[in-house]
């Protein structure tokens, strides 16, 4: 599949759910083609957003955004997301790690909620509607009840796929496999074809819809083994994404 | 304090994580990696390193990159399931450092925002992992790089980590000291040479001293050899610099990622 198609399954106001985690295996490839298509109105889910969010705050695409954390890692804070929530030019709501895992698996487990020990006592459901304190009918305990969160797409990024579509990465996972099983449709962008032994894939081809090719296709972020974040770029978003440059994340002079 | 803080306080993160008995260390940072491989070396060779969410027992690369994400790179011992990471904190067998942007006297911690909730003057990164760490019976360390009225207060604005646990064991590195938050409140182990100034100008989060605290103005020699080791470039005295030294800094490490 190319981006072209990729992109013309996602219609305006889609739920989009974004792989990788911080500066690692971010779909950005796939996000500027959102962009250039002038997507309107997502509402984006990035467990540990980054430059995937920044992209597509800074092109107008999105509506909401659902996520545990959004920044640069050691450059510092997301210019983008930052003025999005202070300006309030973004519906922001707001996870944990562990809530926001727990509300995709309780879509994949296709139950409208799932209890959680972490939560209790926190602002989180004052910033989250998704999050609410309950009590668990058989012990009486207090518990949170986390509501499931479904994704129409889940666009993934990874090193390797192989020719059946399994799908291989070296190093964390991070939630991934979870938004591949909450979603209605899973892409897989992939930097190569292996042959690899379907046994040491994370994620089973029959959680995959499409291969979309895309070497460099996580750059700025990186995706070990390939490439490294770039943190050159990484660096100047921080320090100019506020105020435009978002040709700065566009495609990489390879 | 002569030395940089980082070099104060990685060698006693380091010296922290060995004694303490954890089996897992989830590293989240430059700092962190260095002290949970030099802790290694200080008396828990056994220790698992847990990258990210879903690779509970890996081996970081010997060169520390610029953070936790850098740190997907490492060489994974098996793939987990990402929920296998609660499970452990759920059960205690975790032990992980954090950076909340505040810290109040009851423990709280928040990295959402500065001002109401969902009303952020400043909006920080977000929640984060606070509110699932905080709340378990894991060991937890808060390691600052400054000890300030606006990191440690008697109330955060957003609770992002509710009141740890009872037993739950807390403790906070800062350029001022160490402190263990107890059921009477947070307790200086030891300070820095101006570690009593600097808990004074920080009154909201109540630090009790008893005058007799050991005063500690230069680090533990074994433990900042070990950390140099796995550091030796010093990525981690990033995270204890502010402005134009810690993007001087940035750009250094970048540029050694780089392949400059």
């Amino acid at each position: 599949m190319s981006f072209e198609e990729l992109v013309g399954d996602i219609p305006d106001g889609a739920t989009v759910g974004l792989g990788g985690a911080g500066l690692q295996r971010k779909p950005m490839a796939a996000a500027r083609a959102l962009a250039r298509a002038g997507r309107r109105d997502l509402t984006l889910v990035s467990f540990l957003g980054s430059l995937d969010v920044e992209l597509l705050l800074a092109a107008g695409c999105v509506r909401a955004l659902h996520s545990a954390g959004v920044a640069l890692d050691g450059a510092g804070l997301a210019p983008r997301y930052r003025a999005g929530r202070q300006e309030q030019t973004i519906e922001f709501v707001e996870w944990s790690e562990g809530t926001l895992l727990c509300a995709v698996q309780a879509t994949a487990r296709g139950v409208p909620s799932l209890p959680t020990w972490t939560g209790l006592d926190t602002d989180l459901p004052q910033l989250n509607p998704g999050v609410r304190e309950a009590v668990d009918p058989f012990t009486g305990e207090r518990v949170t009840q986390v509501r499931a969160l479904a994704l129409d797409v889940a666009i993934l990024h990874v090193p390797a796929v192989d020719a059946r579509g399994n799908a291989y990465v070296e190093g964390d996972f991070a939630i991934d496999g979870a938004l591949a099983r909450a979603a209605q449709r899973v892409y897989v962008c992939h930097e190569r074809t292996v042959n690899a032994d379907p046994r040491r894939a994370v994620l089973s081809r029959l959680w995959v819809d499409a291969l979309v090719p895309a070497p460099g296709g996580a750059w700025p972020t990186g995706c070990h083994p390939d490439y490294k974040a770039d943190l050159g770029v990484v660096s100047r978003w921080a320090a100019e994404g506020a105020r435009g440059g978002i040709e700065l994340l566009a495609e990489p002079v390879r | 304090m002569t030395v940089h803080p980082g070099d104060l306080l990685t060698p006693a993160l380091a010296r922290e994580i060995a004694e303490s008995g954890i089996g897992v260390y989830a590293v989240t940072s430059p700092a962190s990696v260095a002290a949970a491989l030099a802790a290694r070396e200080l008396g828990a060779p056994d220790l698992a390193l847990a990258t990210g969410f879903t690779a509970l027992d890996a081996e970081p690369i010997p060169s520390v990159t610029l953070g936790e994400e850098g740190l997907f790179a490492a060489g994974a011992a098996f793939v987990d399931d990402p929920f296998d990471t609660f499970v452990l904190l759920a059960r205690g067998h975790v032990g992980v450092a954090v950076a909340p942007a505040q810290l109040d006297a009851a423990g709280r911690t928040n990295l959402s925002g500065a001002g109401p909730p969902g009303h952020p003057k400043v909006a920080l990164p977000g929640a984060r992992g606070l509110p699932d760490n905080n709340a378990s019976p894991s060991r937890i360390w808060y390691l600052l790089p400054a000890h300030g009225p606006r990191q440690l207060v008697e109330h955060v604005d957003v609770v992002c980590g509710a009141v740890p646990p009872a037993g739950a064991i807390r403790r906070l590195l800062t350029p001022a000291g160490c402190f263990e938050l107890r059921p009477s409140g947070w307790h200086a182990l030891w300070l820095t040479p101006d570690g009593a100034e600097l808990v004074a100008g920080a009154p909201g989060l109540g630090i009790q001293c008893n005058g007799e605290e050991p005063i500690v103005s230069e680090p533990d020699e074994a433990a900042l050899a070990a950390v140099e080791r796995a550091d030796p470039h010093g990525v981690r005295l990033i995270e204890f610099s502010a402005g134009g030294e810690a993007a001087e800094r940035f750009q250094q490490a970048a540029a050694r990622e780089a392949g400059g």
